[in-house]
């Protein structure tokens, strides 16, 4: 019997190429998703490897100041990038807490993403970020908002023929001082997050000028607390506002009873949560240099 | 078919045949007979197959074998200088009492090799924290601590 290929093609022209030749074959990056669940549902594929394209695995910046991430790059070298450890420290939290170091070294930004599931944990801060997907095929290229991408447990607008290919985050830096804060609650550090959320905003002085909120375990998809954003955007982030925002956060997310955690307790963290990254992020934007 | 690799395994120029989608702990257990590395889990959580690919640590129960092709591999067996006398990290481990069963043991001594060639003196929370991806059954990682520890200072005072 004919033993299932892989193959590691060195540009995307290749990996289009092969997939067009090799029947019923999907993209692996990491793996650390897939090859988990392809055992469980004893699932056998041909497997096109991401992981030696170059333009999958680099970092560019962009004359505006943003950052493209090569969606195949492995996270532990996402995490020491200068570029983005200074402009996006709220994705570097979100690495430093996903799975352990042996996974980090071998799982990717695109993975995570296209594996779509609620507890992502690089979702919340690429959402706070303003992320965009750059997903290509072997004729397209077409960019979308990163919330427009997850739709659902396990399911993205990925089309068939399409890679994931590029995370595209919006300059951060702006004038006016900036902070951003994730915070992630697992049973121990290596487990699925039971809530996660990220914060990053821009201060005028006491004033909040700009603030994304987002969280993740708490609902079908990793989401924009848009309400709550609203009620702290332009103000100086008093108790009465943090106290608005967190009753919003608390009513708009819809977390499940699971073996984690019930959905109460998650419901409670999220107000939590976002009191303490929201507090921690104007820490941060008021004193400190970015 | 299968796929031919090469690449360096605890220093030497290796060669394997090996099925288009094998499992690199497989390719070393059973193909190139190195069973010090264990399988505990099969998905990534254990770190019992921790072994160094390019002088990373990774999983090996859910890395490609045709990945390594043209790497450095480093497994438990090349740490002992000529199979023989054992590694700093490796006596640590047995004077600090930090083994068991052994069973997780090669993954958490390569973990450490990977923790403390990044960060040669780390504190207890950034040894427990290196230790995220290493389960054990056995010693509640007080002692697996220590050893690391340990092994840690050997090292500096080896170099001054």
């Amino acid at each position: 019997m004919e033993s299932l290929p892989y193959y590691r093609p060195r540009s995307l022209i290749d990996a289009f190429e092969l997939l067009a030749a090799v029947s019923d074959a999907r993209w692996i990056a990491g793996g650390t998703d897939l090859l988990v669940q392809a055992r469980k549902r004893s699932q056998s594929c041909g497997l096109i490897s991401l992981r030696s394209i170059e333009e999958l695995g680099n970092i560019t910046t962009e004359p505006d100041g943003g950052l493209r991430i090569g969606a195949a790059m492995v996270l532990s070298d996402v995490r020491k990038n200068r570029a983005v450890r200074k402009s996006c420290p709220v994705l570097c939290e979100a690495i430093d807490v996903l799975g352990s170091r042996q996974i980090r070294n071998v799982a990717t930004l695109g993975g995570n993403l296209c594996n779509a599931s609620p507890a992502a944990d690089t979702a919340p801060a690429l959402l706070a970020l303003d992320a965009r997907v750059e997903l290509v095929s072997a004729d397209s290229r077409r960019e979308l908002p990163l919330h427009d991408f997850i739709l659902g447990p396990g399911k993205t607008a990925l089309k068939v023929g399409e890679i994931l290919s590029a995370l595209l985050v919006p300059s951060q830096l702006e004038s006016g001082a900036c902070g951003q804060a994730f915070i992630r609650k697992g049973r121990v550090k290596m487990d699925l997050a039971i809530v996660s959320l990220a914060v990053s905003l821009s201060m005028d002085g006491d004033r909040c000028r700009d603030i994304r909120v987002a969280a993740g375990a708490v609902a079908p998809v990793p989401l924009r607390l848009i309400a709550a954003e609203d009620l702290l955007r332009d103000t100086e982030l008093d108790d009465v506002a943090i106290a608005a925002a967190k009753e919003s956060a608390m009513a708009t997310v819809s977390p499940i009873d699971d073996q984690r955690a019930s959905a109460f307790y998650r419901r409670q963290l999220v107000g939590v949560f976002l009191e303490r990254a929201v507090r921690r992020a104007a820490g941060l934007a008021g004193g400190e240099s970015v | 078919m299968s796929l031919h690799i090469q690449f360096e395994l605890n220093g030497r120029s290796t060669q394997a045949k090996i099925e288009p989608q094998a499992r690199l702990i497989d390719t070393l257990r059973e193909t190139l007979s190195h069973t010090g590395t264990k399988e505990g889990c099969g998905e990534g959580e254990c770190g019992a197959c921790t072994v160094l690919v390019d002088g990373r640590v990774i999983n090996s129960c859910l890395y490609p074998a045709a990945e390594i092709d043209g790497a450095e591999v480093t497994t438990i067996e090349g740490l002992a200088e000529g199979g023989r006398h054992l590694s700093p990290i490796q006596s640590a481990f047995l004077e600090s009492g930090g083994v068991q069963c052994g069973f997780c043991t090669p993954g958490m001594i390569m973990t450490t090799v990977g923790l403390l060639g990044e960060n040669p003196d780390p504190s207890e929370e950034e040894v427990r924290d290196a230790l995220t991806g290493n389960l054990c059954r056995c010693t509640g990682y007080v002692q697996i601590v220590d050893a690391i520890r340990l092994a840690a200072r050997t090292l500096q005072e080896g170099k001054s």
